[in-house]
């Protein structure tokens, strides 16, 4: 891979971007600038994920707003497609084509002779070690080989941009590993990558930088740390029951970790800030007021009420 | 036309199963051919031959092969979300449309031409009197015209074998059979008008009820107007996101 490969010109902004179906708001007013490193798009299913990348990849106009890439609108501009590398998020992949193929065609189509071409697809599929079933039909792959075979077509004109839609989905731990490393490689020769999960922990190792999106709006965005800071420190709620709830919930509002406690159809609902230590406390606290606990659960840990609460902040 | 989007389409619409169906499909015409010409009925020949290849070949085999390959051309890429590999090219989409056009309508004739051709040949006991000819090249400007209209149905809708069905089984099976008006702007009818004329067919065997004048300026029309159609629709086709 060539080293510095993202000129002033080779960002990607979007600018008070809406984009709704009907009267379904998918993206809501959203703004931000990318100009290097690797940016992860973090939100739960359905929050619009997938409309930004495609209306970054020019498979969508914006209802209002405007996105460019490389200063040029991404929207009815092919010629865009020679700096962008995308990695669909569906499986499908020509199933009677194999690894090789598959990549030289990209490669052809993106207007190299058939030597280059040929080069440039053994390149790509190195980088992505698929090299022991690059001559086998793609239709006889497992879903990681398939997700890399289409991370491979992408490169394949070593493009300053590389947009990712969910890029690890069955992919297995080493792989991951690989494909994070790679991405790191990539982002440090100046490439603009942006890629989006679902999962927390895979934006946490490889992206400097996150855009947080919820129901269609960007709910934080910037370094991870701080937005990870941001989520550690909210409330946590947690159901319990046990032999007295109304003896416990007075009890536990004793104690400073407890932000609040109700009492609500027979079950007790109880906020704390220290998700630890209350954890740890809870039994000897039951304990010491000869209460039996019979169940204790934490009630909003998905990752969407991570998500909500940045929303209502 | 680009070569790539050329090869590509060639290996997907002529995937096995799909070939040999429409090789047993062009089979029936010429097992037909064969059961006649057994029978030894020389003096109906060219008659025979002829509602054979208008009816069975043009009529239903050509049809049905240009659905396929019609619809399948872009149409199932559009479906199984491969299409965005070809899309997200610096290639115009019109290329994308004409290449895929080219191809399904090469297809097209060749696995309704060849199985007519010989359906013909042994049918007739030879070139009929211009007749074999005729109906041969006649379907392969009706194969064009087909794959034209179905690749641009399969643009505008997710249901385009449907749609393209009761085309062929409503419009032209059973309406343009019915109103003399309506064969105007039927392929069958276009297709026997060129048949018909390519072919110099006597009349005592042939006549097509379209001229060649209409036939040509209707086919033209035809060609142009699901070629735009099909090109504006890849052009602003877009690929929906996650419901929110």
């Amino acid at each position: 891979m060539s080293e510095g490969r993202v000129a002033a010109g080779e960002a990607v902004e979007l600018v008070n971007v809406s984009r709704w179906y009907g009267n379904v708001v998918a993206v809501n007013d959203i703004s931000f600038r990318l100009d290097g490193g690797v940016t992860g798009l973090l939100g739960p299913n359905g929050a619009g994920k997938s409309t930004i990348l495609h209306m970054i990849g020019g498979f969508l106009a914006p209802s209002s707003g405007a996105v460019t890439v490389g200063g040029s609108p991404s929207w009815r501009h092919p010629e865009m497609y020679r700096r962008i590398g995308l990695v669909p998020e569906r499986e499908a992949v020509y199933p009677f084509l194999t690894g090789r193929e598959f990549a030289v065609a990209n490669a052809r189509l993106q207007g190299m002779a058939p030597p280059q071409a040929a080069e440039a697809a053994a390149r790509a599929i190195g980088l992505v070690e698929l090299e022991d079933a690059a001559d086998r039909p793609i239709g006889t792959y497992s879903k990681g080989m398939r997700q890399r075979a289409k991370v491979a077509a992408a490169l394949v004109h070593d493009p300053p941009i590389l947009l990712l839609d969910e890029p690890f989905n069955g992919m297995d731990p080493r792989q991951r590993l690989h494909m994070m490393d790679l991405l790191h490689q990539m982002a440090a020769e100046g490439r603009t990558i942006l890629f989006s999960s679902h999962i927390l922990e895979e934006v946490e190792r490889l992206a400097g930088r996150v855009l947080v999106i919820v129901s269609g709006r960007l709910a934080a965005s910037g370094d991870f740390r701080e937005i990870r800071r941001l989520m550690t420190d909210r409330p946590h709620t947690f159901t319990l029951r046990s032999s007295n709830d109304r003896a416990l919930a007075s009890a536990l509002l004793v104690e400073p970790t407890i932000a609040g406690a109700a009492l609500d159809g027979g079950l007790l609902t109880v906020r704390t800030n220290d998700f630890g230590a209350f954890s740890r406390a809870v039994s000897g606290i039951a304990r010491r007021n000869q209460i039996s606990l019979h169940e204790l659960l934490p009630t909003d840990e998905s990752l969407e009420s991570v998500f909500s609460y940045l929303v209502r902040r | 036309m680009n070569g790539v989007i050329a090869r590509i389409t060639l290996r997907q619409l002529l995937s096995r199963r799909r070939t040999l169906l429409l090789l047993l499909l062009g089979g029936v015409l010429v097992l037909a051919a064969g059961i006649f010409r057994l029978a030894g009925e020389e003096a109906r020949a060219l008659r025979f031959t002829a509602g054979l290849l208008s009816n069975l070949g043009i009529g239903t085999l050509m049809p049905l092969v240009a659905l396929i390959f019609g619809t399948g051309a872009i149409g199932a890429e559009i479906e199984d979300g491969t299409a965005i590999f070809l899309l997200a090219k610096p290639i115009s989409r019109a290329t994308v449309v004409l290449t895929k056009l080219a191809v399904a309508a090469t297809c097209s004739a060749a696995l309704t031409c060849g199985p007519m051709l010989l359906a013909g040949l042994i049918a007739a006991g030879g070139l009929g009197e211009g007749l074999v000819v005729g109906m041969t090249a006649g379907a392969a400007i009706g194969s064009v015209l087909y794959c034209a209209v179905f690749v641009a149905v399969s643009l505008v809708t997710a249901r385009a074998l449907v749609f393209g069905l009761a085309y062929v089984l409503i419009w032209e099976g059973l309406l343009a059979g019915l109103f003399a008006g309506t064969r105007t702007f039927s392929i069958r009818q276009l297709t026997l008008s060129f048949a018909d004329a390519i072919g110099g067919i006597p009349a005592a065997v042939f006549d097509a009820p379209l001229s060649l004048a209409t036939a040509v300026v209707v086919a033209v029309a035809i060609l142009v107007i699901a070629t735009v159609i099909a090109m504006r629709r890849l052009g602003e086709y877009e690929i929906s996101g996650e419901a929110p």
